[in-house]
């Protein structure tokens, strides 16, 4: 079996196929300080793209409370059990096991497979607080908070290897050269589930219906034309960017992803144990417990909750940040300067422009003319 | 050699014991002896494939025909080579009798299964038989399922197949009776272009004509020339029907002797066959499955 390099466990996993980075990686950041579950990335994702027969149960994009949620139940506890030790060098190499090295010689993928009653509870744990119980009121001055919880949205990650495609005896499932999105050819499915089965992250789902195995497209329609994916536009918190990731050797301090989880490194990709290289990267929620964010994130994530707290005093950081859920475009560059955050899209031509900190707007607080007293409303 | 006609005859012996035992302890009376049967207990060598004057154009696996044809013994095993596959065989023998009428063979084949599997939910996998024959010529290709320009044609019957055929595709609330459901992109009697190709827009599969899609009759035909290659084809006229009773599937499938591009028998003329077993309640599915690792020679008289 080929060895390819992962740059998340620092070393090369073994992987069925050889490694074809794609020309472009498709990618998300998500600031998980920023979530408040509204779930409109998940309808945005659902009225667009799984209305139909068979797709009745599918959240392509989901939000889920940790620690206790999970959709379909318990994904991420389940196949983190099957794995085993998970441990780290000092260097931030990972010593042990990927999903495809500790599959047994009757497997491709070490997995478990999903049944039906695991789909069934999209909100199962839904802001119920880890840390354990408390008698009375919880006081939270402390940064981790003792009792916590956060949400996580997830879609696919259109992994840069993913355990869907090496699972899939028909080779119907895909990555484009492109842009690195991860397709299921839908002429070519026949819904033997081993996508399903295979995937850590449970994001491929079997409809029903049509008898094949479907997944989120990464809204490849929207991104061919340099317009970024349902769930992230829609974002009301305006906690996302797609964007496109470079390896680390090749990242542009530029690019808003690159900078995010390279120049930052403030965005860590989710459980990167299981060695798929998952291409969606959160900032992590500051306020969660180390251990249980160092199980999701590895060992860099203390690091990069350190640097979350210092970075208002970033202005580089702060003005991208303000750029973030003020366009549908793609950054593909970025500068901050005087003040001003500016994008750019592909063909480098500016396509948005705001103030890194906005003039702020002093009014009486009595109104002479209509005699009234202003309250805050517009 | 004449056999008695009920399923129960193939069972395996531990099963009959649990039977006997389970008749045992709800009667409270001496069961009564099984029926002698002629189990085969040899491998078979070769498939006679005997002619009768008899209806084949609909398969039916309780037809009075079958009492008078020999089953034959034919083993199998998980399937060893190509991942994933199963840890154990399921399903260790197949019994299997063949007939023809000068233009269709009818191939009866029974195993044992406990629970009866059709799919449908979610996570859930379809009982199901596969019959493969070599495409071309006197040479054989690989029995995995042929090899590049050494193809095979299989005749894959699935208990899920043949709910369609008799009860139609399950849509969610058959699968769910609780399932909410508001209504359907272009469902509502308002929509203004509500055609059957826009409703299927949404539907990915139908819309690009896959044709695991659509609703099936019991049987698909597949043309294949290794692992990750099968394609189902247009059907020939193949049929199936079977029936699970007693921890027993009896399945018959018909095919055309001669089918023009696909594999044709001939009497006289030697050829041979293969088979798969699929038990969908033990989450086998495609590639895990049980087989049988030879060609078996197939004798039509």
């Amino acid at each position: 079996m080929p060895n390819v390099e992962n740059w998340h466990l620092k070393r090369d996993v073994a992987y069925p196929y050889e490694g074809h980075r794609p020309a472009r990686q498709w990618a998300i950041v998500f600031d998980l300080n920023k979530c408040i579950a509204c779930q409109t990335c998940t309808l945005a994702c659902k009225t667009t793209w799984t209305s139909g027969k068979g797709q009745e149960y599918m959240f392509w994009n989901n939000v889920e409370t940790k620690p206790w949620g999970g959709f379909p139940l318990a994904w991420d506890l389940r196949i983190l059990e099957k794995l085993g030790r998970q441990d780290w060098a000092a260097n931030g190499e990972y010593l042990g096991k990927t999903l495809i090295e500790a599959a047994p010689p009757t497997e491709r993928v070490l997995h478990f497979a999903p049944k039906d009653e695991d789909w069934m509870y999209p909100n199962i744990g839904e802001d119920d607080c880890g840390g354990g119980t408390l008698d009375s009121g919880a006081h939270l001055d402390s940064l981790p908070h003792d009792k916590w919880f956060f949400y996580l949205p997830r879609t696919c990650a259109h992994c840069t290897y993913p355990a869907c495609l090496a699972a899939c005896p028909r080779k119907a499932i895909y990555k484009r050269p492109e842009d690195g999105i991860v397709l299921i050819d839908q002429s070519r499915c026949k819904g033997y589930g081993e996508c399903v089965r295979a995937c850590p992250y449970k994001k491929s789902m079997y409809n029903p219906w049509t008898r094949t195995s479907e997944k989120c497209i990464g809204c490849y329609p929207a991104v061919e034309q340099g317009i970024q994916p349902q769930c992230v536009v829609n974002c009301i918190g305006k906690i996302r960017v797609m964007g496109f990731i470079s390896p680390p050797a090749v990242a542009r301090a530029d690019n808003p992803v690159d900078f995010l989880v390279h120049e930052k490194q403030l965005a860590l990709p989710y459980y990167p144990q299981l060695g798929l290289e998952p291409n969606i990267y959160y900032i992590p929620p500051i306020h969660a417990d180390p251990q249980y964010l160092e199980q999701m994130f590895g060992p860099r994530v203390h690091e990069a909750v350190a640097r979350y707290k210092e970075l208002h005093k970033d202005p580089e950081a702060a003005g991208l940040l303000c750029l973030i859920g003020g366009t549908e475009r793609i950054i593909h560059r970025f500068t901050v300067k005087a003040g001003i955050a500016v994008g750019y899209d592909e063909k480098d031509e500016e396509i948005l422009r705001v103030p890194v900190t906005e003039t702020p707007f002093e009014r009486a607080a009595f109104d002479e003319k209509l005699g009234a007293v202003r309250n805050n409303n517009p | 050699m004449h056999r008695n006609s009920s399923p129960l005859g193939f069972l395996p012996t531990r099963l009959l014991l649990a039977a006997s035992s389970a008749l045992w302890a709800a009667c409270g009376t001496a069961p009564t002896a099984p029926a002698p049967v002629a189990l085969p207990t040899t491998e078979l060598t070769e498939l006679a494939v005997n002619v009768v004057t008899a209806d084949l154009s609909r398969p039916d696996p309780d037809a009075a025909f079958w009492r008078d044809v020999a089953p034959g013994l034919v083993s199998l095993i998980a399937q060893p080579v190509t991942a994933p596959r199963p840890e154990i065989t399921t399903t260790s023998s197949i019994y299997v009798q063949a007939v023809h009428d000068a233009s269709t063979v009818a191939f009866r084949l029974q195993w044992a299964d406990t629970e009866l599997s059709e799919a449908g939910h979610l996570g859930e996998f379809s009982d199901a038989v596969a019959m493969e024959f070599p495409m071309v010529g006197d040479k054989l290709p690989s029995v995995m399922m042929g090899a590049k320009d050494d193809p095979v044609h299989i005749f894959h019957w699935r208990a899920q197949y043949q709910r369609d055929a008799e009860r139609g595709k399950p849509e969610i609330k058959d699968l769910y009776p609780n399932a909410s459901v508001d209504m359907y992109p272009m469902d509502f009697k308002d929509a203004p272009s509500g055609g059957k190709d826009d409703k299927e827009a949404f539907n990915p599969g139908i819309a690009i004509g896959n044709p695991q899609s659509y609703s099936k009759t019991g049987v698909d035909e597949i043309i294949a020339e290794g692992f990750s290659t099968s394609s189902v084809e247009e059907g020939h006229g193949a049929a199936g029907r079977g029936v699970w009773k007693d921890g027993m599937w009896s399945v018959v499938i018909t095919r055309p002797m001669v089918i023009d591009g696909g594999s044709t028998l001939a009497v006289g003329r030697p050829n041979s066959l293969s088979f798969a077993v699929w038990q969908g309640g033990k989450d086998e599915v495609a590639s895990r499955k049980c087989i049988h690792m030879a060609w078996l020679p197939l004798k039509v008289l």
